[in-house]
């Protein structure tokens, strides 16, 4: 033990640093991540090169909307995009089946037990997109249900999206700044509850955009199709 | 808690480095975690402690943090001031509030690795198998 400390670090100039074993200190200055950002890297290029895929990272809380924003955005592309859906979830095809119902490929991430996806795993799942289709316009991620940890994890997503539903509170932003930090695009969702919620739509824009001046913010209700054409807009405008 | 996996794959970077070090056993390591980097130390520190103990040469490794605080920028008067989450406190300069963006990193960082390799009595350095346990 250091004498000088009381850690449990050899001591600086010691016995033990000099004699037997040997210590050697290694200046690293690499990111913890580094491998699964390789991963993300390779998933980029092969959702470019395989599919001619742009990839959207879609981020919120369980049950923010997610699904209902991807069903109603696959039924409105109908004929004119092809999309993909990639399904992280911990655990059951739920939402896997649900999309699928649309007429879609969607290939579910189950990650049992893991609280976000990460990059060789959306490989794997865009090994099995790619499998299916020889070309794709749009693949979405549906991230599993989670506010914080996905934000950490770069998928090899061109796009990030961050979705906040309004009965979760216009606060959050504020309390999670990493996913808005990280997203694009910022969809306040479920707007068709703003009259029964305490949710200020002008609070959550100031906060986000302090986060990140950049986010575009486009408020909507999936379910009874306003807002969707903004959000459609955005997505066209992807495409050359 | 994705600071489990970020233990996870701290551990398995650690134990790539000691392979081609030919290092027997890592004896202190020192990750930088910024302030943006959405990561709770506290729990980042206890995922390691559980996930260190998959390898001899990582059980015994200790970890040292370096956290720098979050800076700010206020966009009324172009302050600079450092102080935590989250971001509607008004700015010490004009008092603005909602105006500040974080300028703090969302970087993590593994910043330095100390080492132990196992000599002979002729002083030449002799790679150990991972099974050893070398602290005995």
């Amino acid at each position: 033990m250091c004498e000088q400390c009381g850690c449990q670090s050899p001591q600086p100039g010691g016995k033990a640093a000099e004699k037997n074993p040997k210590t050697m200190l290694l200046e690293v200055n690499r990111r913890l991540l580094a491998a699964n950002d390789k991963q993300a890297a390779a998933n980029r290029r092969l959702a470019e090169e395989k599919l001619g895929a742009v990839v959207i990272n879609l981020i919120s809380s369980p049950g923010g909307g997610k699904t209902t924003l991807l069903a109603a955005t696959i039924d409105r592309l109908a004929g004119r995009r092809k999309i993909g859906v990639l399904e992280g979830d911990i655990e059951t095809e739920r939402d896997a089946e649900r999309l699928r119902a649309h007429g879609i490929p969607v290939v579910a991430l189950t990650t049992g037990g893991a609280c976000h996806l990460d990059a060789p795993l959306v490989n794997r799942g865009l090994q099995q997109l790619a499998a299916k289709e020889d070309r794709l316009d749009l693949v979405f991620i549906e991230n599993v249900g989670n506010l914080v940890c996905p934000a950490t994890f770069d998928l090899g997503e061109h796009y990030r999206v961050v979705l906040l539903s309004v009965p979760e509170g216009s606060d959050k932003p504020a309390k999670y700044p990493r996913a808005f930090l990280t997203s694009q695009v910022f969809l306040v969702s479920k707007t068709d509850l703003l009259p029964h919620f305490d949710f200020s739509l002008d609070e959550v824009r100031q906060d986000a955009l302090g986060i990140n001046p950049d986010l575009k913010i486009l408020p909507l209700a999936a379910k009874d199709g306003v807002g969707l054409d903004a959000w459609l807009a955005w997505l066209e405008t992807l495409f050359p | 808690m994705h600071e489990l996996s970020l233990a996870q794959s701290l551990v398995e970077q650690l134990l790539v480095l000691a392979a081609e070090q030919r290092a027997t056993r890592v004896v202190r390591i020192r990750v930088r975690i910024e302030p943006l980097a959405g990561v709770v130390t506290d729990s980042f520190s206890f995922g390691f402690e559980a996930v260190k103990t998959i390898s001899a040469v990582t059980r015994d490794a200790i970890l040292e943090l370096d956290c720098p605080p979050a800076s700010y920028r206020c966009l009324a008067c172009g302050r600079l001031s450092e102080h935590p989450l989250p971001p509607e406190i008004p700015c010490p300069g004009c008092g603005a509030k909602n105006r500040q963006l974080p300028t703090g990193g969302d970087q993590l960082l593994l910043l330095q690795v100390e080492l132990e390799e196992q000599e002979t009595d002729n002083g030449k350095t002799e790679p150990q198998p991972r099974e050893v346990n070398s602290h005995v």
